[in-house]
Order: structure tokens, then sequence, then C-alpha cells
């Protein structure tokens, strides 16, 4: 289990059959196409990712950088050592690159509902600056992201607003997927 | 009972959470706590007393002179054979340990393991374990070792805290590179000799110095430490890739067990431990699918299996005891860096290149499982490390080595950092979620292993059958759902096996079709040729000079029908036939709904009774048989066949018009008998002038072609409906033949004649005959009721037969037509045969003219078409030329 | 179940998964769960500058609450199976519904 990867192959002849011993004689033979019904679960999609460094992003935008310790059927997820990664895109900093700093939060239990998705971070790109930006100081990262989001929220309210004259329901009304 | 004599019994459970490595072998050497197990006093012989043991007369022999002077004296060298020795047995050791595994599925409790004596005696014993049969346990909780630690392995562990990461000892005095048993197993002593003699720290000052040193920079660790580590890496490391060095003195449970005591106080080397193993394992060994433990087999496991279990079994429990607090804080760090073997280049790197010598790692070596994905470069490219391969590489090379290095450095050393705690997550807490998610979806779809039974089919129909298709069914041709994978593959005749090959179908039966056509004109060409029809009357006369030949002298009159003006072929768009289109979907719904129930009853058809006796049988039979006469009672009431109201369009034919009632056909006709085949075969001819895909699609003589919608529908009716008449009126007699061929005449046969079904439709029918008349089948009265009805098609076709070439003659599209002439031509009395040249020659001409500017095999594929109908007519092209 | 029998088909073809949010993510379909939560191996973003967390991201799970779109290899689909397959959802959701 322990080294179940989804990327290994099926188990032959006895798809999925566990550990029974090979007396398939009666039963009509297993399909050696089929891929075992375990790989189709949440845990096995979270098993290559457990202890490994992720990025985790949330719906409400926030970025946490941890590694994954834990987690359940419902991708609940406990993070260890996570830093949430703050981004302020390009346009809005000094010399007109985008910012990010990283700010230590701990261990996190994150409920399920609130991934949007996990990335698997490549260790060796870890330390590279996303291109296009620059790690700058937390204070100011954080109070231009904190202007921006503000600005995001106007426009994001005035174009919910139009929309819904319209007629339409935003998919995430209120809410800045980012 | 211990083999040296201590106290097993002191042992503390509360304790067991300091040291997670214990030997998991231990239990091996412990099997005379079974209760079964042989005690020494009943098996004794005696033996032993008779030795005589007085004076160690023989020392000297055994052991080597070491009383005499220091010259003489032999030294006693490093050549020890232990390894040769052991490997001999290595085999049966092996086998041992399988069938100690499979006797005993549960780790066996470790006891006698004693608290005084380092881990050179639990190392040793390894060695001593004696296979006997003990009792079989087959219920475990997967705790038994937790509560039962060997106590001994404690003191190993103090003696690692001597080395915690934050001291930093000095780079070592590395051991010598010959790993004698004793050395390596008593790494306490060897491996970690900086700081020697370092007092056991109380648990407050380990906790306070892991404090102080997680405020640290990350960064800050890969200092010199490492280097103790290298080493040590690296000796085990050749251990690992050269098994079967002399001086590595131990089979595979020996090395795992060392490695054990090498670094205990942390658990998660174990996974890489197993990895050596597997090397070791026979190679026609089949792999153990890891899957297999999620299932928790309901009976023992094979052999091998077990064996896998077992270790599985250890390794997780031994990740429990990470869960003890005191546990995470306190693992020494730079013992937890061997896990990662490549990171040892990469420190050399850091710490000047020379330093150490360090022979190539072998690219085998297993990195740490969990983390080895987890970079984007593979290792491949790194393993050049020996400095004297170093010193031949360019500046530029060597930079980029170097940077290469400190990368895989770096990233090694964040592994470790992050390997800390791995296991928190152990393998039981994975197989409980794995678990309650297979639960869910075998209430929500039936168990996902068995395939084929109706409730995962109805859940999971695409998934399976789709697998089917795509190569897994069609090895088990006796198996029911194969039923379905033949219903797609087959009877939608859009894909003949293999994944999706579109073009396959249609060319197959055009392919066919053509065969069957020169066939039909090689048959004709064995007859006495008609000698009244040679090149001069018909063709000879023409002039080759120029392509463009004046028009014919001949004027042919023409039918009114075919003057009937081409529709444009770009309003493709017709209007629903003034039927509710609504309505036509809703019937062609329920046709599938039939025939989607009929295959599942195909699937239930119980086994035709065996003799009349069995009446239970006949009368499972003939229940079933009345079940699938009221489905083809339905299905054919769906087809609305008989269904002629006032409409314009007859249903039936309506329905062809849309894609999914033309792709309905092939499994219409899997389903229904020879008589209601027969019917929609009359039907679909009697109005094949109404048909969508021939009233809408009419070649024109220009170069505009018929929009992609169109060209698709043609597509599809001659894939989905064309090939399944075609293949029904292959099984026609010749009376049906005919009769099939004077409903064409009564339709409109200018307008049939110009589309290319129709052209395929006539070209079938009349190819049919010619392959009965090739057969000798069909009686005389049949013949003559042909020849009459051929001889009013013939009428009926003439005044169109120039205008049914699609496009200009450089379109080259006109094989079919080619087909349908050759197949008039076969049956053409001379006569006939003079007009049907003269009706087509401008384009035998021009085709002629045409294939002289035209690259070679192009050329002489377009008179092989040409030819196709010369031949037919007992002419060639070379005649021409 | 449709969906999910539909997209275990997939495995090994390369999408392109669109969230809810914009992002593009294309990569190989290496798994799906019964929730069509999807994991992709050897990702590349499209637009990749505007999503810089993203940057040093190779495998992603997503979950599946958030997509929006799911883009197809139209060559790994079967049409006629997979309408039938749709016709026998309908009946099965028709006959539960009773």
């Amino acid at each position: 289990m322990e080294h179940l990867s989804i990327s290994d192959p099926p188990p032959q002849g006895t798809g999925g059959g566990g550990g029974a011993p090979p007396a398939t004689l009666g039963r009509p033979p297993q399909q050696p196409q089929q891929l075992p019904a375990q790989m189709f679960t949440t845990a096995a999609q979270l098993l290559d990712l457990t202890d490994k460094k992720l990025m985790v992003a949330l719906r409400d935008g926030r970025k946490l950088v941890g590694i994954l310790r834990s987690w359940d059927q419902f991708a609940n997820l406990v993070l260890q050592s996570t830093k949430e990664r703050i981004f302020v895109p390009p346009g809005s900093g000094p010399n007109g690159r985008g910012l990010y700093a990283d700010v230590d939060q701990g261990i996190f239990l994150v409920r399920g509902e609130n991934v949007l998705l996990l990335g698997e971070i490549d260790l060796d790109k870890d330390d590279d600056a996303p291109p296009g930006y620059d790690l700058a100081d937390i204070d100011l990262v954080q109070s231009l992201a904190k202007q921006k989001k503000g600005e995001d929220k106007l426009k994001e309210k005035s174009k919910v607003k139009k929309l819904s004259t319209l007629g339409f329901e935003g998919e995430n009304l209120g809410e800045v997927l980012l | 009972m211990s083999f040296f004599g201590f106290d097993s019994t002191l042992h503390n459970p509360a304790a067991a959470g300091f040291s997670q490595a214990h030997n998991p072998f231990a239990g091996l050497s412990n099997r005379d706590d079974d209760a079964d197990a042989l005690e020494f006093e009943d098996t004794y012989d005696g033996l032993g007393d008779q030795l005589d043991e007085t004076d160690d007369a023989f020392n000297d022999d055994t052991f080597g002179d070491t009383v005499g002077p220091v010259s003489s004296r032999a030294p006693v060298g490093k050549d020890f054979d232990f390894f040769g020795q052991t490997a001999n047995v290595a085999n049966a050791i092996e086998e041992e340990h399988v069938r100690f595994h499979r006797q005993q599925p549960v780790a066996k409790v470790v006891q006698s393991v004693q608290q005084q004596v380092p881990q050179a005696s639990t190392s040793a014993t390894a060695y001593k374990f004696a296979p006997q049969p003990s009792s079989y346990k087959p219920a475990r909780t997967g705790y038994e070792k937790y509560s039962q630690e060997p106590v001994a392995e404690l003191q190993v562990d103090a003696a690692l805290w001597g080395v915690a990461p934050k001291k930093q000892p000095a780079p070592a005095p590395v051991a010598a590179v010959s790993p004698a048993p004793a050395q390596t197993a008593t790494p306490p002593a060897t491996s970690t000799p900086g700081p020697t003699g370092r007092k056991m720290l109380s648990l407050e000052e380990v906790e306070a110095q892991m404090r102080a040193q997680s405020k640290k920079p990350v960064a800050l660790s890969p200092a010199p430490q490492p280097q103790v580590q290298q080493q040590i890496q690296h000796d085990h490391g050749y251990q690992y890739s050269q098994p079967t060095q002399p001086q590595v003195p131990a089979p595979v449970d020996h090395i795992q067990h060392k490695e054990q005591s090498f670094h205990p106080g942390h658990g998660h080397p174990v996974t890489i431990l197993q990895r050596p193993q597997s090397k070791h394992t026979p190679p026609a060994q089949p792999l153990v699918q890891p899957t297999a433990h999620q299932r928790q087999p309901p009976q023992p496991p094979p052999p091998q299996q077990q064996h896998q279990l077992h270790q599985l079994h250890q390794q997780s429990h031994q990740i429990q005891h990470i869960q003890q607090p005191q546990q995470i804080q306190q693992k020494p760090a730079n013992v937890q860096i061997l896990q990662n073997p490549n990171r040892l280049s990469g420190d050399v790197a850091n710490l000047g290149l020379h330093a150490h010598p360090t022979p190539p790692i072998p690219a085998n070596y297993p990195t740490h499982p969990v983390h080895q994905q987890q970079n984007s470069f593979s290792r491949q490219q790194i393993l050049m490390a020996h400095p004297s391969q170093l010193a031949q590489l360019s500046e530029e090379e060597k930079m980029a080595y170097m940077d290469q290095e400190a990368k895989r450095a770096k990233r090694n050393h964040k592994i470790f950092l992050m390997s800390r705690d791995n296991g928190i997550m152990t393998p039981q807490d994975k197989n409980f979620v794995t678990r309650i998610q297979l639960q869910q979806l075998v209430s929500a779809t039936g168990n996902p292993n068995e395939h084929g039974t109706d409730e995962s089919l109805a859940e999971d129909f695409y998934y399976q059958v789709h697998n089917q298709i795509q190569g897994g069914g069609r090895q088990h041709p006796s198996q029911p759902l194969n039923n379905f994978a033949q219903t797609y593959l087959y009877q939608t005749g859009s894909r003949q096996g293999g994944p999706r090959r579109h073009n396959r179908g249609p060319e197959n039966h055009m392919q066919r079709m053509e065969q069957q056509v020169q066939r039909a004109v090689e048959a004709a060409k064995n007859k006495p040729k008609n000698k009244q029809l040679v090149i001069e009357g018909s063709l000879g006369k023409i002039s080759f000079s120029n392509a463009k030949t004046p028009k014919p002298l001949l004027n042919i009159k023409r039918n009114d029908s075919s003057n009937e003006p081409h529709r444009p072929s770009s309003s493709h768009k017709q209007p629903q036939h003034g039927t509710d289109k609504r309505s036509e979907l809703r019937t062609i719904e329920s046709i599938y709904t039939t025939l989607m129930k009929m295959e599942d009853h195909d699937r239930i058809m119980p086994p035709p009774p065996a003799s009349d006796a069995d009446a239970e049988a006949i009368q499972r039979f003939v229940a079933w048989s009345n079940d699938a006469q009221a489905l083809n009672a339905q299905l054919w009431k769906a087809l609305r066949i008989h269904d002629h109201s006032s409409a314009q369009i007859h249903p039936f034919i309506a329905l062809l018009s849309y894609r999914k009632g033309k792709k309905a056909m092939p499994r219409i006709f899997r389903h229904t008998t020879q008589e209601q085949r027969t019917t929609i075969l009359t039907l679909i001819v009697v109005n094949l002038d109404s048909l969508d895909v021939v009233r809408n699609a009419q070649v024109t003589t220009g170069d505009i072609q018929l929009n992609a919608a169109m060209r698709e529908n043609v597509e599809l009716f001659s894939v989905a409906v064309m090939s399944t008449l075609f293949n029904f009126l292959n099984e026609l007699g010749l009376d049906l033949v005919a009769g099939v061929l004077g409903l064409v005449c009564t339709r409109n046969v200018g307008v049939i004649a110009k589309s290319k079904i129709g052209v395929s439709m006539l070209t079938m029918i009349l190819s049919r005959a010619e392959i009965i008349k090739h057969g000798g089948g069909g009686s005389e009265h049949d013949w003559r009721a042909w020849d009459a009805t051929y001889g009013q098609f013939f009428d009926l076709i003439e005044p169109s037969l120039p205008h049914i070439f699609p496009g200009t003659v450089n379109s080259g599209e006109d094989v079919y037509v080619w087909q349908l002439l050759a197949a008039i031509g076969i049956g053409a009395s001379p006569d006939q045969q003079q007009r049907l040249v003269l009706a087509v020659k401008d384009r035998v001409m021009d085709t002629v003219a045409l294939s002289k500017t035209l690259p070679q095999d192009l050329a002489s594929q377009r008179l092989q078409n040409v030819n196709l109908f010369m031949r037919s007519i007992g002419l060639d092209v070379e005649l021409l030329q | 179940m449709l969906f999910f029998s539909f997209f275990k088909t997939l495995i090994d073809h390369e999408v392109t998964v669109e969230l809810k949010n914009d992002i593009q993510i294309r990569g190989v379909l290496k798994s799906v769960d019964q929730y069509l939560n999807i994991k992709l191996e050897n990702i590349s973003v499209v637009e990749e500058i505007k999503y810089p967390h993203m940057s040093a991201v190779k495998n992603v799970f997503i979950r599946g609450s958030v997509v929006r779109y799911v883009h197809l290899p139209a060559s790994a689909v079967d049409i006629p199976l997979l309408e039938d397959a749709t016709r026998r959802e309908a009946a099965n959701q028709a006959g539960k519904a009773k």
C-alpha cells in the first residue's frame, strides 16, 4: 500500500482480486485491461502526494505551500510547515514586476470543500521566483495585496451587479477565485 | 530462554516508542519462546561433553599462532570470507524466511534481545535463527509489536543522540572500506565517532535542542556533518550495489537487519530498506501488487505476498512509533541523511570535491520512495561522481556539473528535512480510507471488480464495454459481456477492431463491392467475346491528338427525368418532410431502447435444451423465445415499416435521414428475421429516390462539391446502411435481386444514378446478379425475368449515363461510377454495350488524356478505374493509347 | 456514474481542465474518482504568467467541484457507445425514480 502508485501497472489477471489465490476457475476470466477499482478513488490520488511538498490553492484565493501529512476520503488535508504565499500581480509593484512574499503559518487542517487544487511542487524549481515575480518585503506585499483585493472586490461586485440585471447568476458570486 | 542468558522479561513496553527501528527479524532468533520450540536440553545429544577442551591443543591451528614473535606472526588480515560461506546457503535462508512468514504471518514478538548487549548481538542473531515450525496465528491487530518493543535498542538510540544534528561533530576518520561484520554491526562505535562518549541527554535537553534547531534557517544544516554521513552512505551503497562482494558478509536479511541497527531511532528508512531486498528475490517471482494489501485477503496469500505483508506490517508498526511525540522530536538528523543516497556526491561538491573519493553510485540505488519522484531531472545525468572523471572535464562542463550537484544536494536536503515526519499517515490509515471509498463505490455501482454483472454494467457500462472494445474483451470470446463489444465493434460497422479506425468500415465495404465487380468482370472476360464489338466501330475513329475532343456526332436524346434541374447542393437543410421531427427522434430512441433490451435479452439466452426430456430447460427456452419474439414485435412496430401514412415520405425512410437512424441499421438487421430484412431492403429500394442522401446529394458536372454535412451523411449512410444491405443482398437469390431491380425501374432512375448512394445500390444489385450467373445460380425462368428487367433498366439509365460522373474529370472521384458502368457492361448485350460506349466515351477519352499529364502512379490508377469498365465490355484502355 | 465511467476511459490521455476561476491546466489524466476529482501529471498552465503559484507545480489534484470544462481528445471518445451508455443511464435514472 505504501508504494501503491496510480502509475503502477494494474495487477495481472485478478483485477484487484486482492491477495486471493489465483483460483479463478469457475469465475469468468477477468479483463486484463480493466484497471483496478481502487485506482479510481480519492485515496489513490492523494496517496502519491502524501509526505510531499504541495501548493494548495483555496477557494478564497489563498495559496498555501506545505507538506501533506494526512488526508481522508473527503480530501480534508493536514499540512505541515505551511507557508502562505501572497502574490501581487505585475503592475502594482515598484518596477512593474509582480511581487510575492511568504508568511509562516505552521500546521494547517484544510477542509476539503475549500480546496481548489493541490499541486505537487517540483523541488528543483521550488526556490526560483515565478517568472515575472520578485520576492519582496512581507509588509509591502501584504499591503499591496490588500489594496488589490479591495479593488478586485469592487470590480467583481459591479460586474456581478451588472450581470444579475441581465439575469446571470455567477458561478462564484462574490468569491474571488484565483 | 535467551541466547546470552539475559532476562528478557525486563522489557518495558511503555518505552517502546524510543526505537522504531528495532530488528524486524529479531523474532527469528527468538523462536524458542514458541510453545512448540525445542528445548535445548531435550535435544542435546551430549556430543559436546566428549570434546577435549583441556589444553587448547589446536588453538594455533584454528586461530593462528599468537604467541610467537611479532615478525613471524601471520597478519590476521581482513579477507574473511563470511559472506562467501553464507552465500552458499543464502537460498536456503531465503527459503526459510519465506516459510517462516507463511507459517507465521504475524511478526513475531521480540522479547529476548538483550538489554546490555549492543546492536552487534542483534545483528548477529540474524544468522542464528533456526527455522522451526511455529503455531499458526492468523489473527492480528497490527499492533503486536508496538507493545513489546525490544528494550535493547533504547540504548542504541541513546548513542545516536550523541551525534544530534545541532552538535555537528568534526569530520571523523572514516571506517575502513571493508565492512567486516563486526564493524558494520556496531555503528555507534565506528560511524559516529565525533564527540564520543557523549553523555546521554535528558528528554528536556533534547527537546530544547530540537527547538533551537528548528528556529534556524533550513539551509544551514548541510555543513560538515554530512561528511560523516557520506562515508557511511557510501559504504552502504557499496554493499547494495555489490551484494555478492565477498566482504559484505550477509544475505539480504542480514543487510537489512544491520541497516536498521545502523540508524535506529527513526522509522522511515524501512521503506528504503525493503527495496534492496527485492533485488535479491528470485527474478522469476511475480511482482506482488501493492493493491493486494488493501483488500485483506481472506485466505493466506501465496508465500511471497505473505512475506511482503509481513514487511508491510513491520514497517507500519515502526512508523507508528514515530507518532510518539518525543520520538518526533528526537530524531537525529544526520542519521536520516542516510536515506538520501543521492545527496552523496552533491555534498562532495559542496565540500570540496577531492576530499573524499566517491565511487559512482549504482544507478539503481534506491532513493527514498516517497520523494524520489519529486524532482525534475533524472538521476542518470548526474551519476558521474568520480573525481578522476571530473578532472577530464572542461571548465564549462565542470561548472555545469558542480551546478547540478549543488542543485541535487539542495533538493536532497529539502527531502531530508521533509522526510523527518514521513509516515505520520500510516499504510493502515491509507488502507482504511481506500476501503471506505471502495465500499462507497460498491454500494453505488456494485462490485467494481465483478465485471460483466448486470449491476456493474448498469453503472459502469461505458468503461467496461470501452475496455473490451479496446482489446481486453476479445481474449475471451465466450464471455457474455462480449456481446456488447461485438455490438459496438462490428454492428455499427464504423470500427473494425482496434481503436477508432473510422475509415475501415466504408473502405471495407467499398473494397468488397469493387472486388465483386472485378470478379464479375473477370468472369465475363472469360466468356467468348462478341466479335462485332471492335474498336473501329466505336472508339477507333476518335482522334487522340486532342484531349478536348469535339462534340460527339451522335445526339443522344434525353429523358425528361434527367432534365430535372440539379439541386444546388448548398441547400442541404431540407425541411423535415412535413412530419414532426420530435416524434421521429422519439421513435428512433424507442428503437434503440428496444434494441438494447434485445441485446440484453440475448445475453441471458439459456442453452438450448440438450434433450427432449429436460422439460424445465425446454420451458426456459420457450419462455426466452417468447420474450425474444415480443421484443422483436416491439422493434418492428417501432420501425413503422407498415405505417404508411399520407405523409410524403415513408416514416421509416424519414428515420433514415437522421444520423442515429442510419446508425441503428446494422443492429436492426441483427435482430430481425430474414423476412423482415427483405421487407426493409424492399422499402429502401422503393424509396431510393426519396432518401435524403440520394435526393439531396445529386452530382454536378462542375467543380461544386457537396457540402461537408451532406458528405458526412453520405459516408455514414454508406457505412451504416449500405454495407448492411450489401451483406444482406449477397445472400439473396436471383428472383429477389431481379425483383429489387424491377422496383428500381419504377422509380426515377435518373435521380438515383446521379447520387453516389444510388449508384452504389445499382452496382450492388447488378454485380450480385452477375455473381449469381457466374456461380451458375438461378433458374432459366429467373434469368428470363432478369434479362427483361435489365433491358428495361438499361433503357432507363442510358440517357443519364453521361451525367452521372461527379465533378470534372480532374476531380478523380468517379471510381464508383466506373464500377457501375462495369457492372452494367458485363450484363449488356452487344447492342447495349455499343450504346454504353457511346454514352461515356467522352469521359473515357478525357480520362485517358488526363492520365498522360499525371504522375505515373496517379495516372495508372485513373486508367485502372476506366479499365474496369473497358474490360467489362471486352476492351482495354491500352487500345486507346 | 456515467461521467465517472466515461472519464475512466480517458486515463493516460492528455486533457485540458478549465476551472471555474478560468485557469486552464493541460496534463495527462492519471486518475479520476467518484467525485470527479481529477489528477493530472506533467501539467502546463495556459497563460502561466497569470498564475504564478503554479510555476513550480508539476502534478495536480483538482477538486471535481471546481471544474468547469474538461477538453477531451475527440479520438478517445467512442460516440456510439457513449450514446448507448447515456441511454442506459437515462433508463436507470428513470427506473430509480419510480
